[in-house]
């Protein structure tokens, strides 16, 4: 077990990282802010997942990490109240900084 | 008209792009000894098999039982056992796509769920069978997690501005189902009669259960659905 980077309740941002192979994480997510609700075991990775080394390729743990809808769009017609939620390996996370939306 | 103006139109005869990818692939594989076309049928029938009807008892079962709610709330792949669901079948890891970490969401009068994958059609198949079409559609997939509240009241769903419409986008190893609110005018109903109301769109989170509305028996056009 690898000692995991975050913790629930942490602020995180998703990294806005290459699209280049399978990443599973979107671009809608990327350069966001949002915060980790809940831990997810430490799957293969979909970088290494999608080459077929289900069984060799790098273990990460997840996260799963809850946006605020205005915070993921601009010109969101709903209300304040409403979340998003999606996972992301830890490679795409990094600690939002303070001033971070 | 070239190439590059060629556009490409999908109808009912139509095959699309990925069922001939899907077709190549499969054909290859069965060249190459990795499974046989009966296996192929064999799984496809099973895959095709499964049934909301698990996922509706899950939920009459919580919602009468408060350890098993708390026991599916916590460990849902565990707790689908109860209903007869193993995650593992058919091939002991199992389905290809749908992997073993089933997440049950609660509604509550504070929060509304509802499930989506952007990235293609992510779905809990063990639980709720084969996903409806629409949901497979980029239609709802790019206006659920940007317009959830628009796409909601698409279904008939209207939900007041302090309820949290949380949506949940599949886009990695977990698989989520909706567990809705018990509805009123329900009290004394044994597990059957609760789970003929909690359909496939209530466990989408596109829907609520209704007293009245049965999967197999909707509602006649001159009450609507409503109370």
């Amino acid at each position: 077990m690898t000692q995991r980077r975050f913790s629930i309740g942490d602020r995180v941002t998703v990294r806005d990282a290459t699209s280049l192979f399978h990443t599973r994480t979107q671009r809608f997510a990327r350069g966001r802010t949002g915060v980790v609700t809940e831990n997810r075991p430490e799957w293969v990775i979909p970088e290494d997942e999608a080459w077929g080394r289900d069984e060799n390729g790098r273990r990460e743990p997840f996260y799963v990490v809850r946006f605020r809808q205005k915070d993921l769009w601009p010109d969101y017609t709903g209300f304040d109240v409403d979340t998003l939620e999606t996972e992301c390996s830890e490679r795409w996370l990094e600690p939002a900084k303070a001033d971070a939306k | 008209m070239t190439t590059a103006e060629h556009t490409h139109v999908e109808g009912p005869t139509e095959v699309s792009e990925f069922e001939v990818l899907e077709l190549a692939v499969r054909e290859l594989a069965i060249q190459h000894g990795l499974f046989s076309a009966e296996d192929h049928r064999r799984f496809s029938e099973w895959a095709e098999s499964r049934t909301p009807a698990k996922g509706a008892q899950l939920v009459a079962k919580a919602w009468l039982d408060p350890a098993f709610k708390e026991e599916l709330l916590s460990n849902g792949t565990e707790a689908s056992k109860a209903v007869g669901v193993d995650w593992l079948d058919p091939t002991g890891k199992g389905t290809p796509s749908d992997y073993t970490y089933f997440y049950v969401l609660e509604n509550t009068p504070k929060v509304h769920n509802t499930i989506v994958c952007t990235l293609c059609s992510c779905y809990p198949r063990p639980v709720l069978g084969m996903s409806p079409d629409w949901y497979r559609t980029p239609n709802y997939r790019r206006r659920m997690v940007r317009r959830p509240r628009e796409v909601l009241a698409e279904f008939g769903l209207h939900l007041p501005p302090d309820v949290e419409v949380r949506v949940h986008d599949s886009n990695q190893k977990s698989r989520f189902m909706v567990m809705p609110m018990r509805p009123e005018g329900t009290d004394g109903w044994t597990e059957e009669q609760l789970a003929s109301i909690v359909t496939r769109d209530t466990m989408i989170g596109v829907a609520l259960p209704n007293p009245e509305w049965t999967a197999e028996n909707p509602p006649n056009a001159k009450t609507g659905g409503r109370r």
